[in-house]
């Protein structure tokens, strides 16, 4: 599993390097409108990075492409959820 | 009940060598689930308000107790409660619920310095920093402290007394509770219309005798850390549910066509972080 990992290290340092982007920009500013446009762009390239790397790798199929995008639709959904609720947007 | 966990939980022959939860049906209806509960907590809050409602006890008092705990820190003068601020920061947190706003200037063009000089309060120096969404004062002035901009405003000696208005009421549509702070004074021989900085904090019950208002309301379940406490657990859940599949399937060295588990976990290690941003009250 390590193995695996250190062969794509890379992409996943640029994969963390981009939520931890995301959640800086974000925790970095009070404005709700920007903190919601900065996490959908995250989540938008979390999708794109996933379906990439697949694609690079030659195991690219619709299956995978929707779980991406399922994940990133629940991430999404969480979010909305929570402000819907406690009204802080 | 054991097998139905292991199904749900386990990568087996029974759930295509992929636990049961992360199949793509479920995650779909996960959303559904969340945006279903969001629909009916949003009915709920409206119809039994002392069943689900923001709880929050705010008050000026606090407000100032900290405020001044911030100032002495920094070996800054003591900020006094100021009878026409306070009156000031009422107006203003009123306002911005009648004419559902949340900024420092209103949408009729109306500035915070409107609200403090027609309060009789003939400034030379004057600031205002908002606060929306906290359950609690200690909450409040953490955030402004965090703000450079906010804490710049508290913690600044061009201010001799302070306002605080707190109240209850409804944002587009939302029950919340807003906080004003109006900082003034009155000598020094500065230029006006200096700063402002609005925070928005919110909280219940409207109490007012002499300078002190506050809020104090307490419903069974509160908006506040419910929605909070529930996405933390669901994100966790699937967490979990990614990193023992991930250790199953690398374990029992299966081949299958799926996205990249450590992918899933470090976005949902985001979401969850992002939780904790978007479950704080809000600063402007």
């Amino acid at each position: 599993m390590f193995a695996k990992i250190y062969k794509h290290s890379a992409y996943y340092i640029s994969l963390i390097v981009i939520l931890i982007l995301g959640f800086l920009l974000a925790g970095s500013n009070s404005n709700r409108s920007f903190q919601i446009g900065v996490t959908i762009a995250t989540t938008f390239f979390y999708v794109l990075w996933g379906i990439m790397h697949h694609l690079i790798n030659h195991d690219l199929n619709a299956k995978i492409v929707i779980e991406y995008i399922l994940i990133g639709a629940f991430g999404l959904t969480i979010i909305f959820f929570l402000l819907s609720v406690n009204g802080n947007y | 009940m054991k097998e139905f966990l292991s199904h749900l939980f386990i990568p087996k022959e029974s759930n295509n060598h992929r636990a049961k939860i992360l199949h793509h049906t479920n995650l779909f209806l996960t959303i559904v689930f969340l945006l279903l509960t969001s629909f009916f907590t949003q009915k709920l809050k409206v119809s039994f308000p002392s069943v689900l409602g923001v709880k929050a006890d705010i008050s000026s008092e606090q407000l100032l107790l900290l405020t001044n705990q911030e100032r002495q820190k920094e070996g800054n003068s003591a900020l006094v409660l100021n009878e026409q601020l306070a009156q000031a920061a009422a107006q203003k947190a009123q306002d911005m619920f009648e004419y559902n706003y949340w900024a420092h200037n209103s949408p009729t063009g109306k500035t915070p310095w409107v609200f403090i000089k027609s309060s009789g309060y003939r400034y030379v120096y004057a600031g205002e920093n908002l606060a929306r969404g906290f359950s609690t004062p200690e909450d409040v002035i953490k955030a402004w402290m965090a703000s450079p901009d906010h804490r710049a405003n508290m913690m600044s000696s061009n201010y001799q007394d302070v306002g605080f208005g707190v109240k209850l009421g409804k944002l587009n549509g939302e029950e919340t509770v807003l906080v004003v702070e109006e900082l003034g004074n009155l000598n020094m021989p500065i230029a006006q219309n200096n700063k402002i900085q609005e925070v928005a904090t919110a909280s219940d019950t409207n109490v007012s005798h002499k300078n002190v208002v506050a809020v104090n309301k307490k419903p069974l379940i509160n908006i506040s850390s419910f929605p909070f406490n529930v996405n933390v657990l669901i994100v966790l859940l699937f967490i979990f549910a990614f990193l023992l599949d991930m250790i199953i399937v690398e374990k029992k060295k299966v081949m299958r066509f799926v996205g990249h588990n450590i992918d899933h976990i470090l976005y949902l290690i985001l979401i969850l972080a992002l939780v904790g941003v978007f479950g704080k009250g809000v600063i402007i």
